[in-house]
């Protein structure tokens, strides 16, 4: 369970994220939907405990990100702003990981396998392909068989096979009453994906419900969206 | 943690070719000394005194352990690169954010990367004063191989290694404040010059002192040959003070600041 609370984060004078609130609940994909700008890679960042919040509080099962112990087990996230070094070897890099939250060493080659990069184990990072480098990215989140999954836009650069199995997997991963908070700004993907989700807008929360909800009254999630965020 | 931290060092290519340059260049230094070295040897005097540098007679066993350790502590101006490097990858791109993911408690991960990188150093550190070692074998082996194994010879080599662990982490605290490896280069080359200029030293031997390479020069060369400008404790005070004081910088800005 994730809980954002009359959450507020300024970089300066610039407001990224403005008293957000809302609830990310086990058992379903919850999406999390904006436009470029919007404040959702800010809110998941102080969610995740990289960034300090200007005021408010974000909490996983009633604990601050910085106040777990091993958090990997618990919670898997994929960010923009957490990656490999370039020069090191995949492997090594999930190795690393591993090895801070004392998670066995052999899910590293489990993980590796799982997001299809298996045989690129032991190449170095920057010979990655976009789609690769995002599926690396992947496979850091689950490496701990973690209950919640945060994903900043983890379809970006993958191709439709990719994108296929995220889908299904983040489906069958919240069917087994899991937490998938994911952000994305591809209505038609998020339409497919996600059971409810939460909109975002200038830093505000402009809309929440199930996907059946949200585009009640419109053509598609697309037009909602627009709707929803215009203005 | 410490165990993280170290795979990351040890699987970074950039800390291996650092070490490497390091060391080569240290092997080619004492491999163009070594001739002149076995000559001197040669010539010691019947009452045991050597020339190392021409025209400066002095006592074989302590001239012997002083230029050991010397040819050390010169390396060892290098050994903060190490710390720059190790310090800086999580910079490099946004490591650091995968870094806080995987241990968000502040302080515990400031310790664990400051343990891992003392163990590294304290590796590097052995090597160098290994191989300036089996070089002065090579001069000494026929005069006095056991003078390399005196109590001397490992205070001079055990109070090398302090030094090189100890400025090597102030290298890795100062990257960790400036978040850069270039900055922290820069840093650490500004550190340097001040030491190897001695510029300081001429209107303010007090203030010399206080910076760590110099302390390093402090605890580690002779103050019959070399102008010093503090004591050996004074050396050793403010060469433990400096990581201690930088690292805590470090943790408290790692705390306060947004992970980028
Ligand atoms: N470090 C920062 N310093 C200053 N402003 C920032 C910083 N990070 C984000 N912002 C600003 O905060 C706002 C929200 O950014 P954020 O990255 O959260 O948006 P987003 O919804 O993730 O957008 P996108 O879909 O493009 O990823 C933007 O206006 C951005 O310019
Ligand atoms: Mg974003």
């Amino acid at each position: 369970m994730i809980e954002i609370s009359r959450l507020s984060k300024r970089y300066g004078a610039k407001t990224a994220v403005d008293d957000v609130s809302f609830s990310v609940r086990p058992g379903r994909v919850t999406g999390f939907l904006g436009p470029n700008g919007a404040g959702k890679s800010t809110t998941l960042r102080v969610l995740l405990g990289l960034d300090h919040p200007t005021s408010g509080t974000a909490l996983i099962d009633g604990r601050r990100y910085r106040d777990l112990r091993h958090p990997l087990r618990t919670v898997g996230a994929l960010l923009d702003g957490a990656g490999p070094v370039p020069e090191r070897r995949a492997i090594d890099h999930l190795t690393w990981i591993a090895q801070s939250n004392r998670i066995p060493r052999r899910r590293v080659r489990e993980v590796l396998d799982l997001v299809g990069l298996g045989d690129a184990a032991g190449q170095r990072v920057k010979k990655y392909s976009l789609g690769m480098g995002q599926r690396l990215g992947i496979a850091a989140a689950l490496l701990g068989d973690p209950e919640i999954l945060v994903l900043d836009e983890p379809v970006n650069g993958l191709d439709p096979d990719g994108i296929r199995w995220v889908r299904t997997f983040l489906r069958e991963f919240a069917a087994g009453g899991r937490t998938v908070l994911l952000s994305s700004h591809l209505m038609t993907e998020m339409a497919e994906t996600a059971d409810e989700a939460v909109v975002i807008a200038n830093g505000r929360i402009v809309a929440r419900g199930s996907i059946e909800e949200l585009t009640a009254g419109h053509a598609s999630l697309e037009t909602a969206f627009f709707a929803l965020t215009e203005g | 943690m410490t165990g993280a931290e170290l795979t990351k060092i040890l699987t970074l290519r950039s800390v291996w070719i650092v070490t490497g340059v390091i060391l080569a260049l240290h092997l080619l230094v004492s491999y163009l000394n070594v001739g002149t070295n076995i000559e001197a040897v040669r010539a010691i005097t019947p009452d045991g005194t050597i020339e190392l540098f021409a025209d400066d007679p002095q006592p074989a066993g302590r001239a012997i352990i002083d230029f050991l350790v010397a040819s050390s502590f010169q390396m060892g101006l290098f050994l903060p690169g190490l710390g720059v490097v190790i310090a800086g990858q999580e910079f490099r791109t946004s490591q650091l954010g995968q870094t806080l993911l995987a241990v968000p408690h502040r302080g515990r991960l400031i310790v664990a990367k400051a343990v891992a990188t003392a163990v590294y150093l304290l590796f590097a550190a052995l090597v160098v004063a290994g191989a300036s070692t089996a070089f002065m074998y090579a001069a000494v082996r026929d005069w006095n191989p056991g003078l390399l194994v005196s109590p001397d010879a490992w205070l001079g080599q055990g109070k090398f290694v302090v030094f090189a662990v100890l400025t090597g982490l102030v290298g890795f605290a100062v990257t960790m404040i400036v978040r850069s490896t270039l900055a922290g280069v820069a840093v650490i080359v500004g550190l340097a010059t001040v030491t190897m200029t001695q510029l300081l030293a001429a209107f303010s031997p007090a203030l010399d002192a206080l910076f760590p390479l110099s302390a390093g020069r402090n605890l580690l060369l002779d103050p019959v040959v070399n102008r010093l400008s503090a004591s050996p404790v004074h050396a050793m005070a403010v060469l433990v003070a400096w990581p201690l004081v930088t690292t805590a910088v470090a943790a408290f800005l790692l705390a306060r600041r947004d992970a980028r």
